[in-house]
């Protein structure tokens, strides 16, 4: 294995450990505020995650997962405080 | 020498989303949480993406991808972060009591003195 791979390869785990870290609040958070700040930072983490995690494997087609992660966290996060503040559905 | 600046920028982002994380755990209300969570985005995840456009040149089929999601996350990042706030505060989420300034009421009270 290069020395770029494994780099990549330890970005990616890295990521994901900040993820858990993340997931502790989503589970404690005293409001639903606090749980969707939470949310919309892992799911960056995950796009960033999978993005290396493409970089390792020489896989072009996961490049679109983090695309489709990094673009729609946003949209959850427009749609969630609509719902909140005038209350949608 | 691409391995030394990758392996720099790697380290300073993950390091700022460690941080980033800790405060989203520790802060004490949601509003100071949204703060932590928009730094983590600009100085966290922008230094480890352009690590990979480093790594792999920026004109590669991995380096333009995280261009893209880099430039993305610069656009949408403080609209996502204003609009939370927003949210919680008109839903009426309670601040820390150590705060010191509260700008939306002390207008809203003015307004309606008028």
């Amino acid at each position: 294995m290069k020395t770029i791979n494994a780099v990549y390869l330890s970005v990616a785990i890295g990521e994901v450990a900040i993820m858990v870290l993340l997931l502790l609040r989503i589970a404690a958070g005293p409001t639903i505020s606090d749980r969707i700040v939470a949310l919309n930072a892992m799911s960056t983490q995950a796009a960033i995650a999978v993005l290396f995690f493409a970089a390792f494997a020489n896989r072009a087609i996961y490049c679109d997962v983090a695309l489709w992660l990094g673009s729609f966290s946003y949209l959850g996060a427009i749609v969630w405080s609509r719902y909140l503040e005038r209350e949608l559905l | 020498m691409i391995e030394i600046v990758v392996i720099v920028l790697a380290a300073v982002g993950w390091a700022f989303s460690l941080s980033g994380a800790v405060g989203i755990l520790r802060m004490p209300d949601v509003y100071c949480r949204i703060q932590c969570s928009s730094k983590m985005i600009t100085m966290g995840a922008l230094p480890v993406l352009i690590a990979l456009v480093v790594g792999e040149g920026p004109v590669s089929v991995f380096g333009s991808r995280a261009l893209l999601v880099a430039v993305l996350l610069l656009v949408v990042n403080p609209v996502a972060s204003h609009a939370l706030a927003r949210a919680a505060y008109k839903t009426g989420v309670p601040m820390w009591p150590g705060a010191v300034a509260d700008r939306v009421a002390d207008r809203m009270r003015r307004r309606s003195r008028q």
